[in-house]
């Protein structure tokens, strides 16, 4: 293999137990960074947990672009804690920086009480092998014999001298660690003082002193690290003048906000809940209500009795609390009711995982439920495509009349991005057919469809009903009014699909000038794990191999008859057909099976809850080239 | 004409059983909408599932039959998105106090201006004669293949506690009663319950008409000067206590009339409203217009402006050191 070092060119890890402020330190730094004209993907893992357990910030940093993934090893490393010493000193390599607490260098991973018993046994099986002494030490001279630049800091001695100078407690210094984090990763990245002073200014906006005071912790680091050689960084290309800097759940936030969005109701679940939080600490401008019911099954019969009276709907939830909402997706889709739900996919079943991310739920989102119930499903790649996706969902769920599902992944809820802001004028909203002056004869359901024009409550009379019905929404049981009306709901779809491309819309090719021809692998794949496999392509395609990946957008109505001729082009050719998904069931290419039939038959799959990283993913492609491998289970990160 | 109650009724041929009680809710829910003149279109009913979940489409208003315990929800939807609309709630026992029992009490913490109707007939009709939650214990209704063992939940004290502000209970038979009190719930601003007893002739042979006969009284009957209404918060604790020692009464004697009304709890619309501005003048119904084909209501500007939390001004160094706010009208080769 090839030593081309996998983009983004900066890569950053900051680690430390939930609760001390790690959250704080990424956005300190993602900021700073976005001043200066950088695009940056920040994400975070962590426990289900509030306060304690080991979690840590990946930031890609790229001149150019916004990266599509993370990579290991890390450029540069910064320490709260032990714990992560001993969680992360794989995630660092010849030319890597670390920076830790050297007051720790006598604790041993024993001692370490918030590490899992199982993470715990496998790290002391590592060491044991490695031959290196369990203790943080031990593990600091293991890094510097790879060729790791290591650097002690004593954060004991900077907490008393804190706590003298302001006369603070204890308690109080210790936020301040989350500063000495920050101001190493800017120190070894070359941002001058004035430029972290940007993300402070940013994050403690209205509290001066806050900043006066991690300043001074700053300038500690700084003078501390004087010597340190920094890790270079190109100039950006071609800044816009204002970055936004959001999460996933922020994206979608503003995106219904954009497409008039009037209610939202949803109720708190990982990791859909802060896309609510955003939206309702935003309500006073925007006017949007966001209601927290008191479980799912509520959220969605509340945002659906919203949608009947004219209002654009919506919910937000992951796995769990879809599976609640399923029997009122059911009632949207019989009821031709426009309502869009977002589903933040995280491992499961069951809570299984519930912080970390999966694409468990694709089959869910679009076969769930008793019946036969025709919806759209779209499924987001990006930051960016999560804000327009949230615009189209309300689109095509009113110009359909139908239930449509958003899909993204914890990955994607939780990562912070800097897009540019949103360019509202390439957006349009879309109600569909409206009737102008119902009638006293007025029917809802009007055949043949299967869009009839839609009128609301309030403004005419109509009547709905979960049991089968004719025109008027009464409920009938005659043979052919069923046919009618079943055959009306799924020319919904055939009508989508007419009017929806395929090209580039509901598929994407990339690169998009890819001959299918002329390929030695076709890549398939979906939503975050796509965006990763972009990268990945671009890695191959320098290595020699012709590779191209072909990204399913909307699972429902599906691009059929592009990816199938796509496929077949491909495979005449001797093209590997390649999956790659964040599940262990190859989800995605079932439905390509299934809907196309196209057979993706070797996968590269990741069930871990974790990202899959650019380099891992690149060699398990390159495994498959060249050994002809059929599956690649992947297990990168901590 | 508009108040004429046959103009409230669907041509629809009514399936329920001959001398079920839902006749007699129906009748008084056409007559109530009449007489206080509400238009059609400006009205909805909101069922569940069961034989009540049929209501809807017997009664010339919007209707909207919902899933098994979800018309609550349903009607929250609707009134919080239209505020204009009169919503009425109509469920069974199973519905609303079974399966749909955290809906039932959710509602009261809110106090949204809905009115729920509760068709108490004490069983499962439709899926012939299970016990409902408010069958009481050892009771065997013919059904049964066995007594009753679960206890029966009093779905007065229970509205009470949940925080309804209008709380009452009539007789399905009763129809001038039951329009009484059903004005005044319409009338009342805020969540309003009223428990309607109902006999199922079919599956219920034992809480008959026969039986209700014979135990239903009107409150005031025996107390003349029953006022249950809170008009200061300093009242509400005493007037609940006697509301709910009242409404503990079930045997041989069960009350009927308005048990507790609490006029010093803001309706959930108020709360929404005084911390959305927009909320009173543009609900979510009229956030857009009607027509098909519009443009998004932000321009970019007041995205940046609306979410300037997340907004970062770009200050490249190039642009640091010249003055230059921004590289972005230079060429590549210049930044």
């Amino acid at each position: 293999m090839s030593m081309d070092k996998p983009p983004p060119p900066l890569m950053a890890l900051i680690g430390g137990p939930q609760g001390a402020g790690l959250e704080t330190s990424a956005q300190v730094l993602t900021v700073a960074y976005a001043t200066l004209g950088y695009r940056v993907l920040a994400s975070r893992e962590y426990h289900s947990n509030i306060i304690g357990r080991h979690s840590y910030i990946l930031l890609g940093v790229d001149p150019a672009r916004v990266p599509r993934g993370h990579r290991y090893p890390v450029d540069v490393a910064s320490f709260m804690d032990a714990e992560s010493v001993f969680t992360h000193y794989k995630d660092v390599d010849r030319g890597s920086i670390v920076f830790y607490d050297s007051d720790v260098d006598n604790v041993s991973l024993e001692r370490i009480v918030s590490m899992e018993t199982e993470t715990k046994r496998r790290l002391r099986r590592e060491l044991e092998e490695l031959g290196v002494e369990p203790t943080v030490v031990g593990v600091t001279k293991y890094m510097k014999s790879m060729g790791v630049e290591v650097v002690g800091f004593s954060y004991r001695g900077l907490l008393s001298s804190l706590r003298r100078e302001y006369g603070i407690g204890y308690a109080e210094a210790r936020r301040y660690i989350s500063m000495v984090v920050a101001a190493s990763v800017a120190k070894l990245t070359g941002l001058s003082l004035e430029e972290l002073e940007e993300g402070l200014r940013y994050r403690f906006r209205s509290r001066p002193a806050l900043v006066e005071r991690n300043m001074a912790v700053a300038r500690r680091v700084y003078s501390h690290l004087g010597n340190v050689a920094q890790i270079a960084l190109p100039e950006p290309q071609e800044p816009p003048d204002h970055y936004m800097v959001m999460t996933g759940n922020e994206a979608v936030a503003i995106g219904k906000a954009v497409a008039g969005v009037g209610l939202q109701a949803y109720y708190p679940i990982t990791p859909a809940q802060d896309e609510s939080f955003y939206m309702e600490a935003h309500e006073d401008q925007t006017g949007i209500v966001v209601f927290q019911a008191e479980d799912e099954l509520a959220a969605i019969a509340v945002a659906t009795g919203a949608a009947l009276t004219g209002a654009r709907a919506a919910t937000a939830t992951s796995g769990p609390g879809f599976d609640l909402m399923i029997e009122g997706v059911g009632w949207a889709c019989i009821n031709e009711a426009p309502v869009a739900v977002t589903l933040y996919q995280r491992g499961g079943p069951s809570t299984g995982l519930p912080t970390r991310g999966s694409q468990e739920d694709l089959l869910d989102a679009a076969f769930a439920g008793h019946g036969e119930c025709p919806r759209i499903v779209v499924a987001s790649w990006s930051h960016e495509e999560a804000l327009t996706d949230a615009v189209e969902a309300q689109n095509l769920a009113e110009e359909y009349q139908i239930p449509v599902i958003h899909l993204l992944d914890k990955f994607l809820a939780n990562s912070v991005a800097t897009l540019p802001p949103p360019m509202t004028t390439s957006f349009q909203i879309r109600r569909g057919s409206i009737e102008p002056r119902p009638g006293s004869d007025y029917r809802r359901f009007a055949l043949p469809g299967p869009v009839s024009p839609r009128a609301f409550i309030g403004d005419a009379v109509m009547w709905y009903t979960g049991d089968e019905h004719d025109e008027y929404g009464h409920i009938t049981e005659e043979p052919e009014t069923r046919i009618a009306m079943v055959k009306k709901r799924f020319a919904k779809l055939d009508e989508a699909a007419r009017n929806i491309p395929e090209e580039g819309v509901r598929l994407h090719l990339y690169p998009e000038d890819a001959d299918p021809s002329g390929l030695d692998m076709l890549i398939h794949s979906w939503g975050t794990a796509a965006r990763v496999t972009a990268e990945a392509v671009d890695m191959l395609r320098r290595r020699g191999l012709r590779a191209a990946l072909v990204r399913v957008h909307y699972f429902s109505p599906y691009p059929s008859r592009l990816l199938s001729s796509i496929a077949a082009e491909a495979h005449q050719a001797g093209a590997r057909l390649v999956n790659v998904e964040h599940n262990y069931t190859a989800q995605a290419a079932k439905i390509a099976a299934m809907k196309s039939g196209v057979v993706f038959d070797t996968h590269v799959l990741k069930y871990t809850g974790r990202p899959i990283y650019i380099d891992e993913l690149v060699e398990a492609l390159m495994a498959i080239h060249e050994k002809g491998l059929k599956e690649v289970h992947l297990g990168h990160g901590a | 004409m508009e108040h004429d109650p046959r103009r409230y009724r669907t041509p629809l041929w009514v399936d329920w059983c001959p001398g079920c009680g839902n006749y007699g809710i129906l009748q008084a829910v056409t007559e109530t909408l009449a007489e206080l003149g509400l238009p059609p279109e400006k009205t909805a009913i909101v069922s569940g599932i069961g034989c009540s979940g049929k209501t809807p489409h017997y009664v010339y208003a919007n209707g909207v039959h919902t899933l098994h315990g979800r018309a609550i929800p349903y009607a929250t939807g609707i009134k919080l998105a239209r505020p204009e609309l009169t919503v009425i709630v109509e469920g069974g026992d199973g519905d609303l106090l079974g399966i749909g029992a955290g809906h039932f009490v959710a509602l009261g913490r809110r106090n949204i201006d809905l009115t729920v109707i509760l068709h108490n007939n004490q069983v499962y009709g439709l899926t012939k004669g299970q016990a409902s939650p408010t069958l009481p214990y050892g009771v065997k209704t013919k059904s049964l293949p066995k007594p009753n063992i679960q206890d029966m939940i009093n779905p007065l004290a229970l509205a009470i506690a949940s925080g309804y502000t209008f709380v009452a209970r009539s007789y399905a038979l009763d129809i001038k009663h039951l329009k009484s009190v059903l004005k005044e719930a319409i009338r009342h601003r805020g969540a309003a319950f009223i428990d309607v007893l109902q006999p199922c002739v079919t599956y219920n042979n034992v809480y008959t008409v026969h039986f209700y006969r014979k135990a239903l009284y009107r409150i005031e009957d025996e107390e003349p000067d029953w006022d249950p209404i809170v008009r200061s918060p300093d009242e509400e604790t005493e007037k609940k206590a006697a509301a709910l020692a009242r409404a503990q009464e079930w045997g041989r004697r069960i009350p009927l009339g308005i048990f507790y009304v609490n006029k010093t709890r803001s309706p959930f619309e108020h709360r929404i409203a005084a911390r959305n501005p927009l909320y009173a003048e543009h609900p979510p119904a009229n956030r857009l217009s009607r027509e098909p084909q519009q443009q998004p209501p932000y321009t970019i500007e007041e995205v940046m402006s609306i979410f300037k939390d997340r907004l970062v001004k770009v200050k490249t160094r190039n642009a640091r050191r010249s003055g230059i706010p921004s590289s972005r009208d230079r060429s590549p080769e210049e930044s």
